[in-house]
């Protein structure tokens, strides 16, 4: 039904984040790859290179005289590639990368101590390193031992989640209470338990539910009216339709989508210690939105993640969209300033297996990097298996090179152009600006590098010198990155994060305790034993990437589908089937009902994969609908409603808090904004919220230029002569000040859109999220945690966001209702989703005559203050 | 700092406390309280508020404490496990993959008790004689976020109230303007380990700034405002503080609305109790929180202001100022200690950011007159391996590792239990998890077998049916 139109070559890859030496990068690329011919290489090793090494080095590193230098031994092919205290002596293919170059040449360390080699040595060593350092001496490998037994795995497979779900059998019982399935099975296990299903909520508390499940929104006084209406002709068919509407509202891929990113830890930038921005990441987080808006059928969903740049096509659009889908496998936390490619790699290829298992299948294979899983029978060569999938995998995540950043990498660029373009495109004039400037800080990097050369004797004057040094280099990034970010006619690039395969996959090696020092055997690539008796081979040619898509989302799989519906199910009756919704393995909790989720797990494939068809089961459920009346009785039996006596009552979470206010303010923008802060900022590096972009900043310097403030001035630099000049009451600095704080993208910005589209910086989280536990973005995240804290107190007495939204509802209440007893209603309408009762109605009118503040006593005051205080009432800011 | 409020207000307010009063162990209107008539005041402190002071169970050696939270696992054997055999047996194989690898720096012993501590850590070692060392460490599992809830709350597998939250519901707190627990710049998604599980929401920690990169900040991410020691959001830039309060109490009046209707709402007294929590602070916080309220040899006692240790030297100022002002338990943590390579860089910087800090801190506990009654606990949720990890780091160790009190009635200059020749394992004076917590609430008054909360029909205890004190370490 498709055409087969995979073409590798058509994607082209550009160097977006340019590295500061392009070739030492591509043969980091190239470093698994086997030199073409072997045996002379091998050859001149013995010839050249081995007999130097003994001369000079063995000495102070090698394994037979005991010597190890600051950590380093140079007599085995892995001690020159793993290197010592300050990462691997030999990078194969790039001498830039490869200390041990710069250590013969005297450039940082003099080795061999005291003595400098011979301009023909150093040039045999050259040749070697660049030929890709063939080495003969095979390390020791280490055996592979395991203490998982072929019937521990056997045994294993009879765990109730690694059991292939099937139908179960509906229970048959009284009737009267039961909508659906759904229904049956949870008033069976409440009648073997003895307890009896809370009755119907009332329709305001069913709609508001509702909306903020479906589409993460409050309902509108309209919506409450005609779904009133509706109630009262046929509850069922009330329910029906408006569940209908939510799920065709646009708002509801954005709702559900978010939940999705949550367990994919997105975020728009590295985190740890370098946290360099990722300004493409936006296009996958719009890709899950739209596929949930779709109802793309959720096993293709997993396929695109994890496979898309394999799957076959019919268009470039469709091709487009595949290979951004694969961003979930490159937007993962990453260690920027590890110096080990190695190190680097086998951090990666961990986090993505983490990613992967956790999030589709809800089993820890990572667990088995070190040793074999000690609860779930997953040996440690089931990781390495999976770990050959990945390292015959490349991934693109770009980042700006700078000093700290020793890892960047490139982007891919898609088939197609965007047909609205982030930034503005420049002209050819301003691209040959930029040329020229990087021209230029090259120059002067030579000069500066030169200058350093010569004060090597003079510690204080070299101090300042590298220094200067770093600015450069940083400099030269930016504008690099910049240009690249541009095509040659100066129209913006379209680039995304994503992943390739290699042209030839390779199996991972074995490595005890997961150490890259200590390698064993290869393991051929495959997937978990225990998930599946007869698992499908890989061809040799394949990485197995998309083997592993369509296994995992094989109907025989038994988690794929059980972890979706346990993840739906929570998000809304508000507490999962599973409650260690990433963990369906020995150590996570048992289902309260495995039958209903047997069920709705084959339903769902029965469904086609259908999230929307599964949501409208649960919602139109009169489970769904039971209030969440207490009951004492009840309670004492169950206190935790693990069975689901009663509706629960939940928080409401951090975006959809956000958004209400700013519905009910009638502030909200309910348009998809194009792209995000941090695509705006660029590659950069995100620094206390600030994400200063390379363009903003150029475009700073070209009007303090036009200012006459000076020419090539830093930020700090204009920030500051800007202020003085502002002091001094000296032309429009002022305007210049303002001017310059907008321009800078902000990683919490005031902005009116919907929370999902804030921009998303690891480490600096906006605060009207992170206050209400919004998901650690470097975490996989099935279920948020639910702190109470004074800090959200304080966030709702004193936050301008909030007062800005109270002042802006109380004008909207001022103008659509007339007399106070209406605009007291209208309050509470709009913010509980039902009228006031009359203790509230009362209470609200005394507080509006006796309020005043301080220094004011108007009638808008009084106003807003009402709205504050009912926004931060704790029923608005509960779903019961 | 608040005003009279009206009348009528009070007058239904108190009716609704008395219709919620009955089956629920809160009314923690203390901030209420504090303002209302003399009588309604005496019969809702008497009754009701739980984070009233309480005796404990038994008499006290200490009355708060100070935990220093080492996240990542900091190697025993180079800093407070002396291994003599190891360093001899250096580069001989391991028990394990690793060769073993002898700590790189020399001990020498400190103070009357002669204890032995690593060159590492030369301004801790000048107090040596304040410091009760346990090098028989243990817990169950050598894996991080899980080794750290046990090390908090003492289970890994279910959500239970942290080692905090149980001494603030043990005792309650001295100063009602302030949380009783708090947290100085948690780790992002680690809000379990200082909270209050199934205890009532008023005895969670209260995290106070946010961790980042380079230890923790305080603040928000504005401006500037991130490592100014101030508290987002802490003032209102309109109101002041009366009509604030009147305001509050109308928020609170249709909350307590609410709870009546609802009958049991544990989310809706947790956002009764925090507004409450949060109004106070804002009275109270900003100059506590204000580290130029201090001179500058006090500052500089704690390491503020060399770059290594400014930021961890101000958080352990700060927890110096949050227990003198009354708060029952303050959390600092300092990461990350995780060093799988480059030990020899890695460790000793490490050791550099808390090294002065700490030591300031006992000192200046000392001079104060409130180490006496003061628990410090350092500990890092487990230990490292005496062998060799990618050449030149340690690997995890959940069997053996040292962690050490001071202060509040524990023996000074004592080391109690240890660990084989190497360091592998805990072979004497074990202490596990749970014997640590019993230890810690014995020397805070409190049996842990008496300390329980009913839940679901059971009581809970923070050690379960585990823990045995460590007598002999009690001064």
């Amino acid at each position: 039904m498709f055409e087969f139109a995979v073409n590798k070559l058509r994607v082209q890859l550009v160097l977006a984040a340019m590295l500061f030496l392009p070739t030492a990068a591509l043969a980091r690329q190239n470093d698994e790859s086997t030199p073409v011919d072997e045996a002379a290489g091998i050859a001149f090793f013995e010839a050249k290179i081995r007999p130097v090494l003994i001369r000079e080095c063995y000495a102070c590193h090698s394994v037979q005289t005991g010597e190890s230098r600051g950590g380093l031994q140079l007599d085995t092919k892995s001690g020159l590639l793993v290197g010592g205290d300050s990462g691997p002596a030999l990078v194969p293919g790039s001498i830039e990368d490869s200390p041990i170059w710069s250590a013969i040449n005297h450039d940082d360390y003099e080795m061999p101590p005291g003595k400098q080699l011979s301009m023909s040595i150093l040039e045999d060593i050259e040749q070697w390193i660049s030929m890709g350092a063939p080495d003969p001496r095979t390390p020791e490998t280490v055996a592979v031992t395991g203490t998982v037994s072929e019937d521990d795995i056997e045994r294993g497979r009879k765990f109730w989640s690694f059991v292939v779900p099937v139908l179960s059998t509906v229970p048959v019982s009284d009737t009267s209470w039961s909508l659906n399935e759904i229904d049956q099975f949870v008033l069976e296990k409440l009648k073997q338990n003895d307890l009896k299903p809370a009755s119907d909520a009332g329709p305001e508390t069913i709609l508001r539910r509702l909306c903020f499940d479906l589409v993460g929104l409050p309902p509108t006084e309209a919506q409450l009216k005609s779904f009133e209406k509706l109630w009262k002709a046929d509850p069922d068919k009330a329910v029906a339709t408006v569940v209908d509407k939510l799920l065709e509202s646009p708002q509801f891929g954005e709702r559900w989508g978010r939940h999705w990113l949550d367990v994919a830890r997105f975020a728009e930038s590295s985190g740890k210690e370098v946290n360099a921005t990722f300004p493409q990441a936006w296009r996958y987080r719009d890709y899950v939105f739209d596929s949930f808006n779709d109802d793309k059928p959720y096993d293709q969903f997993i396929q695109e993640q994890i496979a898309g740049d394999l799957l076959p096509v019919e268009d470039d659009e469709q091709w487009a969209r595949n290979i951004v889908a694969t961003g979930f496998l490159a937007f993962g936390p990453k260690t920027l300033i590890e110096q080990n490619p190695r190190q680097f790699t086998a951090d990666l290829i961990d986090e993505q297996i983490d990613a992967t298992t956790r999030v589709v299948l809800g089993v820890s294979v990572a667990c088995a990097r070190c040793h074999d899983h000690k609860y779930d029978p997953i040996p440690q060569t089931d990781y390495y298996a999976m770990a050959g999938i990945f390292r015959s995998t490349r991934t693109f995540y770009g980042t700006l090179n700078t000093r700290q950043n020793r890892r960047p990498s490139q982007l891919i660029r898609l088939p197609i152009k965007d047909a609205d373009p982030i930034g503005e495109p420049i002209s050819s004039g301003e691209l040959k600006k930029l040329s020229d400037q990087l021209a230029d800080v090259e120059v002067q990097l030579q000069e500066t590098a030169g200058r350093r050369r010569e004060a090597r004797n003079n510690p204080d004057g070299a101090q300042t010198l590298i220094r200067e040094i770093n600015s450069l280099q940083t400099q030269q990034a930016s504008l690099q990155g910049l240009i690249d970010s541009y095509d040659e006619k100066g129209k913006p690039r379209s680039l995304c994060m994503g992943v390739q395969p290699v042209a030839q996959p390779v199996n991972a090696v074995f490595l005890a305790r997961g150490e890259i020092d200590q390698p064993g055997e290869q393991i051929p690539r495959g997937f978990v034993q225990v998930l599946d008796e007869n698992p499908p081979g890989i061809d040799s040619d394949s990485s197995g990437r998309l083997e592993l898509a369509q296994w995992m989302t094989r109907p025989e799989n038994p988690l794929t589908a059980r972890v979706m519906v346990n993840r739906i199910w929570q998000h809304l009756i508000g507490q999962a089937i599973v409650t260690s919704t990433d963990n369906f393995g020995a150590t996570g909790e048992p289902p309260s009902h495995a039958e209903l989720l047997d069920w709705m797990s084959v339903t769902f494939m029965n469904d086609g994969w259908s999230v929307k068809q599964m949501i409208r089961r649960i919602a139109t459920s009169r489970t769904y609908r039971m209030a969440s009346t207490f009951d004492q009785s009840s309670f004492e039996q169950d206190p935790e409603n693990r069975l689901v006596w009663r509706g629960n009552s939940n928080r409401l979470d951090a975006e959809a808090l956000r958004d209400a206010m700013l519905a009910i303010s009638g502030k909200l923008d309910v348009e998809r904004p194009l792209g995000s802060e941090v695509a705006k900022a660029g590659e950069t590096i995100a620094r206390d919220g600030v994400l200063r972009s390379a363009s903003t900043m150029l475009n700073l310097q070209m009007q303090a230029e036009k200012a006459g403030l000076g020419e090539n001035l830093t930020a700090d630099k204009i920030r500051n002569r800007l202020r003085r000049a502002a002091r001094d009451r000296n032309g429009n600095a002022g305007e210049m000040m303002r001017q310059f704080a907008e321009q800078q993208p902000q990683a919490d910005p005031n902005v009116a859109y919907r929370s999902v589209y804030l921009p998303v910086v690891r480490d600096s989280v906006p605060r009207s999220m992170e206050v209400f536990d919004f998901a650690e973005p470097s975490m996989i995240v099935g279920t948020r945690d639910v702190s109470n804290t004074p800090d959200q107190g304080l966030y709702f007495m004193n936050n301008p966001f909030v007062i800005d939204c109270s002042n802006n509802l109380a004008k909207r209440v001022a103008r659509e209702a007339s007399s106070l007893p209406a605009q007291i209603q209208m309050i509470f309408t709009v913010c509980y989703g039902r009228q006031a009762t009359s203790q509230e109605f009362h209470a609200a009118q005394e507080f509006v005559t006796a309020f005043e503040t301080e220094t004011s006593s108007d009638a808008g005051t009084k106003l807003a203050a009402l709205c504050q205080s009912v926004m931060a009432s704790a029923e608005f800011r509960i779903v019961d | 700092m608040n005003e009279p409020r009206n009348v009528t207000n009070l007058f239904s307010r108190r009716q609704l406390l008395q219709t919620v009063s009955s089956g629920f162990g809160y009314l923690a209107f203390s901030g209420l309280a504090a303002t209302a008539s003399a009588a309604e005041r005496r019969f809702e402190e008497k009754s009701t508020n739980p984070l009233a002071s309480r005796k404990p169970h038994f008499e006290a050696k200490a009355k708060r404490v100070i935990f220093l939270c080492m996240r990542g696992g900091p190697s025993h054997v180079d800093t407070f496990d002396y291994k003599p055999q190891l360093a001899a047996d250096n580069g001989k194989p391991g028990r394990r993959r690793g060769n073993l690898l002898g700590s790189p720096w020399t001990f020498e012993q400190h103070g009357k008790g002669g204890l032995w501590i690593s060159e590492l850590l030369p301004n801790i070692a000048s107090m040596a004689d304040e410091m009760c060392l346990l090098r028989g460490m243990q817990t169950d599992l050598p894996v991080h976020p899980r080794a750290m809830t046990a090390l908090h709350t003492g289970n890994t597998q279910f959500v239970r109230p942290s080692l905090g939250a149980w001494t603030l519901y043990g005792l309650g707190t001295e100063n009602e303007s302030m949380p009783g627990f708090i947290s100085l710049s948690p780790d992002a998604g680690t809000a379990q380990n200082y909270g209050s599980a199934f205890l009532p929401a008023v005895y969670g920690g209260t995290p106070v700034g946010r961790s980042g990169r380079g230890g923790g900040q305080f603040g928000g991410q504005f401006g500037g405002a991130r490592n100014s020691g101030t508290v987002p959001d802490i003032k209102n830039p309109v109101l002041g503080s009366r009509s604030q309060r009147q305001q509050l109490d109308f928020i609170q009046q249709l909350n307590v609305e609410k709870l009546r209707r609802d009958e049991s709402q544990p989310a809706v007294e947790g956002i009764i109790e925090s507004y409450e929590l949060a109004f106070r602070m804002q009275g109270v916080m900003p100059e506590l929180m204000d580290l130029e309220k201090e001179n500058e040899a006090t500052k500089a006692l704690y390491g503020i202001g060399d770059g290594q240790s400014d930021q961890f030297g101000r958080q352990c100022l700060l927890a110096r100022r949050l227990v003198e002002s009354g708060v029952r338990f303050v959390e600092v943590s300092n990461g990350n200690w995780d060093h799988h390579q480059n030990l020899q860089t890695q460790l000793a910087n490490s050791c550099q950011q808390i090294d002065k800090p700490i030591a300031g801190l006992l000192q200046d506990l000392k001079q104060r007159g409130l180490l006496e009654d003061t628990l410090v606990i350092w500990s890092g949720e487990f230990g490292r391996t005496p062998d060799a990890q990618n050449g030149n780091g340690r690997d995890h160790n959940n069997k053996g590792f040292t962690s050490w009190m001071a202060g509040g009635g524990v023996k000074g200059g004592f080391s109690y239990g240890g660990t084989d020749e190497h360091g592998y394992e805990a072979v004497d004076g074990i202490c596990h998890t749970h014997d640590w917590h019993a230890t810690i609430l014995h020397l805070l008054g409190l049996d842990h077998t008496q300390l329980t909360y009913r839940y679901a029909g059971r009581d809970f205890r923070l050690t379960d049916v585990h823990g045995n004190v460590l007598t002999d370490i009690v001064a």
